[in-house]
């Protein structure tokens, strides 16, 4: 038994000075700066597209559950997450409320009043624009893993924090958009959303936005 | 949901005193069992996660997302319901004895959803049937297995042995339909889970993970 708890310290102790070594606290004078960056290029989003894969992680699976497609982003809150592989499968967010369509099959959610499926938006909207760092709804951290800047954000909200434990963005070390979601149910459960193909400002109308 | 219990007890209590008996295997002809177990095909491999894409209609309502199942040790199997983002509605343990709800979303925690699924999961994973009966006709071989009050019939294809459906009976009285359509008789490619007593239809379509 004591040689087992001295094993797994052992192993605890090894897991956690690499992961010391890998993640690097931001500073507070990065955490301005970087802040600032992303402020400033989420501010000027007026569209955003980008091809997005969805590995769904859970540590019972030997394989994680992928699935792509697209999503699009037009300013203060239209978005529309298209999966197009394995199957057809498209959500819209638009004006409180959510049009869904299933390979054809079409239905309506209004969320009108329904205070976590606003917050929900919020929070997907902000995730892709990369304009979340609201300190009133989450604790949030900043880290740096190789080069990369990273924010974990913990939500506040009771309801919220049913739903999603912490979400982590990471953003590209060049322009400062988001290039990774990652949505986290527990340590060993989580969605990972990777961005890519990324394509700014290009004119979308309004009706694209539908379902 | 709380709007959806009454039309559930109504309904149940009207298939309680209903003595309406549907004969699943009108026209069959009793044989000779040639085996005491018939093991099922489907979800049996440690090594395989069963991943589909789900459509459930309940009262008119549909909800989508993904159904994962997956063989944790030769009694249990894991299953999870989660959305198309990946958000965990339901994460269940299921064996022939025990069901264990390891998390649930708030808006499906009723007992009489658990129940269903329960019940619902348990003949969809279940290896083993003890056969009690066999029958057949033209076409197919069926095998009955008793389970408590309820009867379980186990429809084959005479031609290719495939596992083609699951129906099971409370008093000869069909309660839920289980339909598979496979290529390999190894995995299902489609799986269609239809009750009689309540509204509820679950459609499953694989997906290569």
């Amino acid at each position: 038994m004591l040689m087992k708890t001295r094993l797994l310290l052992l192993l605890w102790g090894i897991f956690g000075l690499s992961s010391i070594a890998q993640e690097q606290k931001m500073t507070a004078a990065e955490t301005i700066a970087f802040k600032q960056n992303v402020n400033a290029v989420s501010n000027k989003i007026k569209t955003l597209s980008n091809d997005f894969v969805q590995f769904k992680h859970m540590d019972f699976l030997s394989k994680d559950i992928e699935t792509s497609g697209k999503m699009s982003f037009k300013e203060p809150n239209l978005l529309l997450w298209q999966y197009k592989k394995p199957y057809n499968y498209s959500i819209v967010f638009k004006n409180g409320k959510i049009l869904i369509n299933d390979e054809g099959k079409k239905s309506a959610v209004d969320i009108g009043n329904s205070k976590i499926f606003a917050k929900l938006n919020k929070l997907i909207i902000g995730s892709v624009s990369g304009n979340l760092f609201d300190d009133k709804e989450f604790d949030i951290s900043y880290v740096k893993i190789k080069g990369q800047n990273v924010a974990r954000l913990n939500p506040k909200d009771a309801a919220l924090k049913k739903y999603i434990r912490q979400i982590e963005l990471t953003f590209d070390k060049e322009d400062f958009t988001v290039t990774q979601v990652k949505l986290l149910e527990s340590a060993d459960d989580y969605t990972r959303i990777v961005l890519k193909n990324k394509v700014l400002n290009a004119k979308i109308e309004d009706s694209f936005f539908s379902n | 949901m709380q709007k959806l219990k009454i039309p559930f007890l109504a309904i149940s209590f009207f298939v309680l005193i209903s003595c309406a008996s549907h004969k699943v295997v009108d026209g069959y002809t009793n044989k000779t069992p040639e085996t005491k177990v018939y093991n099922a095909p489907y979800f049996s491999n440690l090594e395989t996660d069963y991943v589909y894409k789900a459509n459930i209609t309940i009262y008119g309502n549909e909800l989508t997302g993904i159904f994962i199942a997956k063989k944790i040790d030769e009694a249990t199997h894991r299953v999870v319901f989660t959305t198309e983002f990946g958000n965990k509605l339901i994460d269940v343990e299921v064996s022939e004895n025990d069901f264990k709800v390891n998390s649930i979303v708030s808006e499906l925690d009723r007992k009489i959803v658990i129940n269903t699924l329960e019940a619902d999961f348990r003949l969809l994973l279940r290896k083993q049937y003890t056969v009690q009966e066999q029958l057949e006709n033209f076409e197919n071989t069926v095998y009955m297995s008793v389970e408590g009050k309820l009867f379980n019939y186990v429809f084959t294809s005479k031609s290719d042995g495939k596992l083609l459906k699951i129906v099971q009976t409370s008093d000869r009285k069909e309660k839920i339909n289980l339909s598979f359509t496979s290529e390999n008789n190894i995995f299902a490619q489609r799986i269609l889970i239809t009750h009689q007593n309540i509204k509820l239809k679950i459609e499953f379509n694989y997906f290569k993970p």
